[in-house]
């Protein structure tokens, strides 16, 4: 073996270099320069992640209804391949980019600063960007937004919130949704509200029903619009 | 997320003409999602067909450290160990005045060093 190497040696440079590379670090440069970019045209951003099938959509839908007087409303949907949920937002007649990830589980800041190169910023005032489907690695990737919201689903079972802490550590407002199902799934949405909390003393907790619009005004009051 | 760290190695070698890529030195912090076990196993895949293939994967972990505003405490951050799920939780409040803190370490994942044979 040692003698093996000292041929490598002799017929070849060894070396090393220390990048010191940050990997995360390249995203979140990204993500500075959309927030400054967002800012500078007053336009608020509001990422919107969690897990599958959670609500993420419906609760956008109804939050488009109850703000689309007030504020001219883009939203920006990150799917894998398909373009469905666009266009069920779509249909509350405000502007929607599909951003289709491919292969990847969750945005990024270069792929939000892309689609925000299709609309005009002068023309909005507020974004909704609503990440893939997953509660773990979108959490390691800041898009630039003002605020990120996290959505868990009691239908998750009584669990999630311990299973996945680290999906709280960034949220500005936590929603847990689907509370109309919590006494059938046998889950305490005030004991969840503080789990959260204890890993996250200053994130905001809001239960509902985005089916019934449930809780939308709370969570209107809860990001500030 | 192994795949960004790959790719960025390999642009390194490339930029060196490096014929081979023999060690891949990383930091995760702990307060990324990211499993060392995980890294691992998606790194020997992705190297397969690439001159990274065969080379060692060196992982260093790193604490996560919390500041808090309110009060100026800093430390290392407490994580419960909760014994029925096997996962450290990760408590963002103060140990000494329980308000809010923020993380300033342990977020990181940074390719430290990259050995490579020209
Ligand atoms: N009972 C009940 N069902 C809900 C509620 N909110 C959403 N749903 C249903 O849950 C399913 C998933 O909702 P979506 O809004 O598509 O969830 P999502 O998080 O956008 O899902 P993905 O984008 O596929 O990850 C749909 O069938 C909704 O009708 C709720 O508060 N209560
Ligand atoms: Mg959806
Ligand atoms: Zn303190």
């Amino acid at each position: 073996m040692t003698n093996l190497k000292e041929v490598v040696k002799a017929e070849e440079e060894t070396f090393d270099i220390e990048p010191g590379m940050d990997i995360l670090k390249v995203n979140k440069k990204l993500a500075l320069k959309n927030r400054e970019l967002l800012r500078k045209h007053k336009v608020k951003a509001i990422d919107v992640m969690g897990s599958i099938g959670a609500g993420k959509t419906s609760l956008i839908e109804k939050l488009v209804q109850a703000l689309k007087k007030k504020y001219r409303i883009a939203v920006f949907k990150g799917d894998l391949t398909t373009t469905i949920d666009a266009e069920r937002i779509g249909c509350h007649g405000v502007e929607v980019v599909a951003i289709n990830t491919g292969r990847e589980c969750h945005l990024d800041a270069n792929l939000v600063a892309r689609a925000v190169e299709k609309i005009r910023l002068e023309d909005i005032d507020l974004l909704f960007i609503e990440n893939v489907g997953n509660l773990i690695c979108p959490a390691e990737f800041p898009l630039g937004t003002e605020k990120r919201v996290v959505v868990v689903s009691v239908t998750e079972g009584p669990y999630m919130v311990v299973k996945h802490p680290f999906s709280f550590m960034d949220a500005d407002v936590a929603v847990i949704n689907k509370k109309d199902l919590a006494k059938v799934m046998k889950v305490d949405t005030k004991k969840l509200e503080m789990e959260v909390k204890e890993i996250k003393p200053d994130v905001k907790v809001v239960v509902t029903n985005a089916l019934k619009g449930e809780g939308v005004e709370e969570l209107v009051d809860a990001l500030g619009l | 997320m192994t795949t960004q760290i790959v790719e960025s190695v390999l642009a390194e070698a490339e930029k060196q003409d490096a014929k081979k890529v023999t060690e891949v030195h990383l930091t995760i912090g702990k307060l990324t999602f990211l499993g060392i076990e995980q890294v691992r196993f998606a790194y020997r895949i992705l190297v397969e067909d690439t001159i990274m293939k065969g080379s060692k994967l060196i992982i260093k972990e790193k604490s996560g450290v919390i500041e808090c505003p309110s009060c100026g405490y800093k430390g290392t951050l407490e994580t419960e160990d909760n014994p029925m799920y096997h996962v450290p939780t990760p408590i963002l409040k103060c140990p000494e005045c329980g308000e809010a803190a923020k993380i300033v370490e342990g977020k990181e994942c940074t390719i430290e060093r990259i050995r490579m044979v020209k």
